[in-house]
């Protein structure tokens, strides 16, 4: 099932390697490690989730796969080449939405267009972005009129704007609540579906991890260490009460050391 | 409300009808007007507004009145130097073409050299938030330089300019340069980082990061630079007058002075005083407006 999803990403996802990469930072001094050989493949079109406890380098991860920070050592490739600075084929969703407070939300979302100069050429898509995130009554609103979801859902927008071929999701519907954030779990989906890009999703949400992802990859404590790797090849939509996925979620639980709640 | 100020106002003409002409009917003109728009204004909406000024321009009367009555009813007040406001009018009516041409001489020095200062800080200030290498050269210089006031320059740059009009150019913009380029500086180098990591993953060149994040992202330090600079740039601009050029309202101030001339030196103040407020509060429109995004974040 992996493998029929993966073939139809072929056009346009990236592929992604992590090779034994390790972080450290320093923090007053003293050598912070956050992240410890971390080995990773992600194949075209993919979407991989990453379940870790917080803090243990999850957004740190994200950071290195965006080309924001080089890691301390290991290697990150995509589509054959070293990743060394940011670039606009791979976009990040920030946990912090961060748009600029001076911007109206529409020219937020245009912000990819215009810094790549393809303004003119693609104004359409910024109806689309904000018409798909529910956004279109606010396009001339300004960030501090938003509530937190708006913000998180113009984010996205700004993100998707972009046409990516790896989307990096640092928990973007973390500010949601549950009614909408279920409505943009589908969205993100048929998105994904669509558009074929490859996804790499951080969340805290296990269902989501699992509604959403073919492979939920459990992170430990810092130093952050791939614990456990858990397949979930059933066809979209996904269904909270299957039977599968409740005993898929048991199994992410236990991995995360979170047993005896059950 | 209404009513008992218009109940008021026509008290004051009367007051002053005895005194001299000209001005009694004036200020009877204006508070006939006032008295007709506070009628009005109980049916018309437009009025409402200019309401809520009635206590001041009361006030603004009752000063009046009392300083007519001081100065020239009962001479409580020594003479020359406290003229009474008719004879202030008179100036302004009598020498207005050299006040006028003072207001437009100190206007077009002020103005000339504040864009300057402005716009040489602005540049400075983002070049050395930006750049290490230019904060390196230009730090330690500001550093020095920058707390020094301008008028310590006077002696120097009237010796050294060509002319005086260019020396207090060079003043004026230092004056308004230093705060500017600081605030500016601070402003680039706030900007949180998490700003240019979005614009960067989205394909930002250094070009766009510095014109479409750092420096919209400055702009709120940067006005509040502005406005220093416009407040230091008014002394200079009076000093730099009254010692050097030979025109302007700084200087027309000095020159009444020396003729003992009071009357034309409240008149010389009073215009000043409106210049002054009048592009502080120009200033603070284009603020608002710029930074309409900042509305309801933070006014100050
Ligand atoms: N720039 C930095 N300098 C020093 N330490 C840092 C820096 N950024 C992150 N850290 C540290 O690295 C660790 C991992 O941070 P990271 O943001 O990656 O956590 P996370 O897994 O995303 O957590 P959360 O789920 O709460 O967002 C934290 O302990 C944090 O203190
Ligand atoms: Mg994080």
């Amino acid at each position: 099932m992996v493998a029929v999803i993966a073939s139809d990403h072929a056009a346009r996802g990236s592929t992604l390697t992590l090779r034994e990469v390790s972080h450290r930072f320093d923090l007053e001094g003293q050598p912070l490690p956050v992240l410890d050989r971390i080995n990773l493949q992600v194949g075209r079109g993919e979407f991989v989730a990453l379940l870790g406890p917080s803090g243990c380098g999850k957004s740190t991860l994200l950071r290195l796969v965006a080309g924001l920070d080089t890691p301390t050592a290991g290697s990150l490739v995509t589509d054959g080449r070293e990743i060394e600075a940011p670039d606009p084929s791979r976009v990040v969703v920030f946990q912090d939405p961060t748009l600029y407070p001076w911007r109206t939300v529409w020219s937020n979302v245009a912000l990819g267009l215009e810094a790549r100069g393809l303004l003119r050429t693609h104004r359409g898509r910024i109806e689309d972005a904000l018409r798909l995130v529910g956004l279109t009554g606010f396009a001339n609103a300004y960030p501090h009129q938003l509530s937190g979801g708006m913000a998180q859902r113009a984010a996205l927008a700004r993100a998707l704007v972009n046409d990516p071929k790896l989307l990096i999701l640092d928990e973007p519907l973390g500010q949601l609540d549950s009614l909408t954030r279920i409505a943009m779990q589908a969205e993100l989906v048929s998105l994904w579906q669509r558009s074929s890009f490859t996804a790499l999703l951080v969340t805290h949400d296990v269902e989501e991890a699992l509604l959403l992802a073919g492979r939920v990859i459990v992170l430990s404590h810092r130093p952050a260490r791939i614990k456990a790797e858990v397949v979930n090849s059933q066809p979209y939509p996904r269904h909270r009460g299957d039977p599968h996925f409740v005993e898929l979620r048991r199994e992410v639980f236990e991995q995360l050391g979170l047993d005896e709640a059950w | 409300m209404v009513a008992a100020l218009t109940a008021f106002w026509p008290d004051k003409p009367e007051n002053d009808w005895t005194y001299t002409g000209g001005f009694a009917i004036a200020c009877g003109a204006l508070a006939v007007a006032i008295a007709v728009a506070a009628f009005a204004g109980v049916r018309f909406a437009a009025f409402q507004r200019l309401k809520r000024l009635f206590p001041w321009l009361f006030a603004l009367a009752l000063f009046l009145a009392a300083w007519e009555v001081v100065t020239a009813k009962l001479g409580l007040l020594p003479l020359p130097f406290f003229p009474p406001p008719q004879a202030i009018v008179e100036v302004v009516i009598d020498d207005w073409g050299r006040l006028v041409e003072g207001i437009f001489a100190s206007a077009r020095l002020l103005a000339t050299g504040y864009l300057i200062g402005a716009t040489v800080g602005f540049v400075t200030g983002v070049a050395i938030g930006w750049s290490r290498l230019v904060g390196y050269w230009i730090h330690p210089i500001l550093r020095f330089v920058g707390p020094l006031p301008a008028t310590a320059w006077l002696p120097l740059a009237f010796f050294v300019f060509p002319s005086s009009f260019s020396a207090s150019i060079f003043l004026i913009a230092l004056a308004t340069g230093f705060p500017v380029t600081v605030l500016t500086w601070s402003g680039v180098a706030g900007v949180k980082s998490a700003y240019y990591d979005i614009a960067r993953t989205l394909g930002a060149t250094q070009r766009f990061l510095v014109l479409k994040v750092a420096i919209p992202a400055a702009m709120p330090h940067v006005f509040v630079g502005l406005f220093m600079g416009l407040g230091n740039s008014f002394a200079v601009l009076v000093v730099a007058e009254m010692l050097g050029v030979k025109a302007g309202l700084g200087w027309y101030l000095q020159w009444a002075q020396g003729w003992a001339a009071y009357a034309n030196m409240y008149a010389a103040l009073l215009l000043m005083a409106f210049l002054c407020s009048g592009l502080i509060t120009l200033l603070f429109r284009l603020r608002d407006r710029l930074l309409s995004w900042q509305k309801g974040l933070v006014r100050w």
